[in-house]
């Protein structure tokens, strides 16, 4: 009697996850070579810090320990970290749909997308975290900066990445399924947030650079909440002297962004169910959309 | 049908091929409205970035003109890298690279059209970002001289086109790794021709070294020639910049040429032009 | 002079090492012998993997050979590419040329500014052979908006715009539909007999593309040429045997291979259906049915359909390769 083959035809989310996560390695780190895709992930991240090093270097001279330049140098590369979330998960979706024309593919499979495209911003948080470590390092052993490893406030910078992460897959995930509905160029979309986060969470300059005395639209996203911690928790003390958010201490900052990115994951599942029926409706999901 | 077809050779194909090849990119770029967002609007708020930047350091005013010349002029090096130097890269992968190759025209000629199209769409953009960048931050200029600068620009253009062109074959050969090598490029490129500071700070030897991209030292003498104290940040006098440019244009035109013809003979040798087997 | 010339022409490729894999190289081209008359509308007529495509690029000078030699219109395609350049154009099946943000007018203007033609010239010729092939609706649509066939008829005219002495067509009609590409069949026949300096040549793996429009045929598998001739003799050469295709309820691969033992049968394919398995064999005589008839008895198969027909280019293919197309297709890995 022939070899009777079972097989589970529904995977189960820690599969789908898991197969995701892979796959969004695969595509952040499509390099045939891995010299490439280091030097990649080296000289990007350092040319643009470098960028604000000479920038910095040029009007205040070489002090580069001074609290408010350590403040914009991790503040700049933590960005780094925020652009490659947001958009391979909600660039993920687009990429899937046109470039690789897969995405019918995934919805034909038994696959849960939203869980799929989280796996995506785990695989891209992991190669942003190379280049964030690459870079912290460099000012750390080049430019001098009072970053010390065994100050970390490994404490407060777990939870903080880890709420951090859920904020920033959650907005990519509302992205993801906003994109999937806009007929001309859904890239824009992811691009145009990172750009707007950049204004709104203080990532090089504090938010009264641009508002004046307003601090409220650092309120609307969870982003400059994690960047601030971030930085609270890597250098201890010169974090602190970020001007922003300054009248709240390290725990109800973490507290509003553990609120946030529980809000804005419930807001993202909700409104991906909703843009996802629209697009079904509209047959979107394997359109080209116009350039 | 039967009509006998006109077939022109010489300087007429050659100046036909660069009008020809030129066509799509302004006309065809100008079609497609989206440019509005992608090549203005991203460039603009990348600019406002760091001009924020150079205010949140109180930086004296005339850094904020260096950061929307800088940024104008970044226009330019995002098309010479992604429109030029990988060109064609896609446009085999298009099929278009073979059909180029069969036609009796000279690739010169489609690399010149490439690059003429290229300069006159990102001309736009590149006066719209400069327009908003210098009517948002109140950018003062002090031109001594409008004809030297307008020089000083078109001789940077020429030599950066020139560059492209002569990647463009490079980076043919290196096939898929082009783009990733373009993408490589990028940031170092805006950092050490100094786009958005002197590129004197450097030092001396390393801007000299930096000046290998005709950015370098075209940006270099046009903020001298802009600012009221861009002299006191040039790297080498107008004049010195000027000559050099002028090198530049030729070396890498007659580089173009010579990668062009050696990428023409290794690829049907090798069979690059067109991969697929059958 | 011929229109067409290749002696002892031959293309390897190299293959780099992979990490699977060593080294190696693949005979795409082997020891070609080929001659094509002015004014002949000729076919290259091979599974996908034969050579085709490699003979054209050569042909057309974007691939040197590995040795041999080639002339097109007299002239060789290594040393005198230039000049050959100015008398050829080339259409690939299922090519994406041109720029999807210009129309079609334009697309085809531009490629007519790259062979040095005026525009006062130019424009009435793109616009009289739009009108030839019924794309006068879509001259002013951008050619994103295009589909596959609409697309590939704008190809069809951008060969044909430049008036070449020779044009190569490569696949023309693939992936096309049954209409559109009736019609580009059409068109190509017609081109070539209204002016007799004209040559074509085209590629093809389909049967009744090569019987129907080409003068004279060649078979190309592995990169060799097998047979030239017109589709009518290459069928002559098979005259003498009866073609039948017969549908059996079951007979696996191992009961066909032994089948070819049969005296009388000189060459077949099967191929599998839901229903059984449908074969084409040739007999040397039509007293062999019986003897296949106790064949499949024995095995417990009985037949299902009979019937005897003309011998195509397919039986002639079969009896040169051992093979039909479609296995061949399968054995290139393709």
């Amino acid at each position: 009697m022939a070899e009777q083959v079972i097989f589970d035809k529904k995977p189960g989310a820690w599969r789908t996850f898991c197969v995701s996560t892979w796959l969004g390695w695969q595509i952040e780190s499509n390099w045939t070579d891995l010299f490439v895709f280091l030097i990649y992930s080296i000289v990007w991240p350092l040319s643009r810090a470098a960028i604000l090093v000479v920038m910095y270097l040029v009007i205040r001279g070489a002090d580069f320990s001074n609290p408010e330049f350590v403040n914009m140098y991790l503040g700049n590369a933590l960005f780094g970290l925020i652009g490659n979330v947001v958009n391979s998960v909600a660039g993920g979706i687009i990429e899937e749909r046109e470039h690789y024309r897969t995405l019918k593919y995934l919805y034909v499979a038994p696959i849960h997308i939203p869980t799929y495209l989280v796996g995506r911003g785990v695989a891209a948080m992991a190669g942003g975290l190379l280049s964030l470590v690459t870079t912290v390092a460099f000012a750390a052993v080049f430019l001098h900066m009072p970053i010390n490893f065994g100050q970390i406030n490994w404490l407060l910078l777990i939870p903080a990445m880890l709420f951090g992460f859920i904020a920033l897959v959650s907005i990519g995930l509302f992205l993801a399924g906003w994109a999937l509905t806009i007929k001309n160029n859904p890239w824009v979309l992811g691009q145009s947030f990172s750009s707007l986060f950049f204004f709104v969470s203080g990532a090089v300059f504090p938010l009264s650079v641009v508002f004046g005395n307003w601090e409220w639209p650092g309120y609307i996203f969870p982003v400059g909440f994690w960047l601030v911690l971030t930085r609270r928790a890597i250098v201890p003390g010169v974090g602190h002297s970020f001007q922003m958010y300054t009248q709240l201490s390290d725990l109800q900052l973490l507290g509003l962004l553990a609120l946030y990115s529980v809000v804005f994951l419930g807001i993202a599942t909700l409104t991906f169910r909703m843009f996802d029926r629209k697009a079904r409706e509209e047959g979107m999901i394997d359109m080209v959309s116009n350039y | 049908m039967e009509t006998k077809v006109i077939k022109q050779d010489g300087w007429r194909l050659f100046a036909r091929t660069v009008i020809g090849r030129a066509y799509p990119r302004v006309v065809g770029t100008l079609r497609d409205l989206n440019w509005l967002f992608f090549d203005v609007f991203f460039p603009l708020v990348n600019m406002i970035g760091y001009v924020l930047t150079y205010q949140a350091l109180k930086a004296p005013q005339e850094y904020v003109g260096f950061v929307v010349l800088g940024g104008a002029m970044s226009a330019f090096w995002f098309n010479v890298l992604w429109s030029m130097s990988t060109q064609l890269y896609w446009e085999k992968e298009t099929g278009n690279l073979s059909l180029y190759i069969v036609s009796p025209t000279s690739m010169m000629a489609i690399l010149l059209g490439m690059a003429l199209g290229g300069m006159l769409s990102t001309a736009l953009r590149a006066v719209v970002i400069l327009g908003i960048g210098t009517w948002l931050f109140h950018v003062q200029y002090a031109v001594t001289s409008f004809w030297v600068l307008f020089a000083v620009f078109m001789l940077m253009i020429i030599a950066l086109y020139g560059m492209g062109m002569m990647t463009a074959s490079l980076f043919l050969l290196f096939n898929r790794e082009g783009w990733h090598i373009a993408n490589l490029f990028e940031p170092p490129v805006m950092l050490f021709s100094g786009f958005y500071f002197p590129v004197k700070t450097f030092g001396f030897w390393p801007g000299v070294a930096a000046s290998i991209i005709p950015l370098t030292m075209g940006m270099d003498a046009m903020r001298q020639l802009a600012f009221p104290s861009g002299e006191a940040t040039g790297l080498l006098p107008v004049r010195t910049e000027i000559i050099v440019l002028v090198g530049l244009c030729v070396f890498y035109l007659l580089a173009a040429r010579w990668f062009l013809a050696y990428m023409e003979k290794l690829a049907i040798r090798q069979g690059k032009i067109s991969d697929r087997l059958s | 002079m011929y229109a067409i010339e290749t002696n002892k022409l031959s293309r390897i490729y190299k293959i780099k090492k992979t990490r699977k894999k060593p080294a190696s190289t693949l005979v795409a081209l082997n020891n070609v012998d080929l001659t094509v008359g002015q004014g002949e509308l000729f076919g290259l007529l091979g599974p996908n993997g034969a050579g085709k495509t490699t003979l054209i690029k050569i042909l057309t000078t974007i691939l040197g050979p590995s040795s041999g030699t080639a002339k097109v219109d007299g002239l060789d395609v290594e040393k005198e590419a230039a000049e050959l350049r100015k008398r050829i154009n080339m259409v690939s099946g299922g090519e994406t040329s041109g720029y999807g943000l210009l129309t079609v007018r334009e697309n085809l203007w531009m490629f007519t500014q790259f062979y040095g033609i005026p525009s006062n010239q130019a424009y009435p010729r793109i616009d009289e052979l739009i009108k030839l092939v019924g794309l006068e609706e879509k001259a002013d649509t951008k050619c994103s908006d295009l589909s596959t066939g609409l697309r590939q008829k704008m190809n069809i005219i951008r060969g044909f715009m430049t008036d070449p002495q020779v044009l190569f067509l490569d696949e023309p009609t693939l992936g096309l539909d049954v209409t559109a590409a009736r019609d580009i069949r059409q068109f190509v026949r017609g081109w070539v007999d209204e002016n007799k300096s004209r040559t074509l040549l085209l590629t093809t793996h389909y049967m009744v593309e090569a019987e129907e429009l080409c003068d004279r045929v060649a078979i190309i598998d592995k990169g060799r040429v097998l047979a030239v001739d017109t589709p009518e003799a290459l069928k002559a050469t098979i005259k003498d045997r009866s073609i039948y295709t017969i549908v059996v309820n079951r007979l696996d691969e191992d009961d066909f291979a032994s089948l070819k033992s049969i005296e009388g049968i000189s060459s077949g394919s099967c191929k599998q259906t839901e229903t059984g398995c449908r074969m084409e064999l040739a007999f040397e005589e039509d007293g062999v049915i019986n003897k296949l008839m106790n064949f499949l008895s024995e095995r417990g198969s009985s037949i299902q359909t009979l019937h005897k027909r003309e011998p195509s280019l397919e039986d002639v293919f079969i009896k040169l390769v051992g093979r039909s197309l479609s296995d061949a297709e399968k054995q290139n890995g393709n």
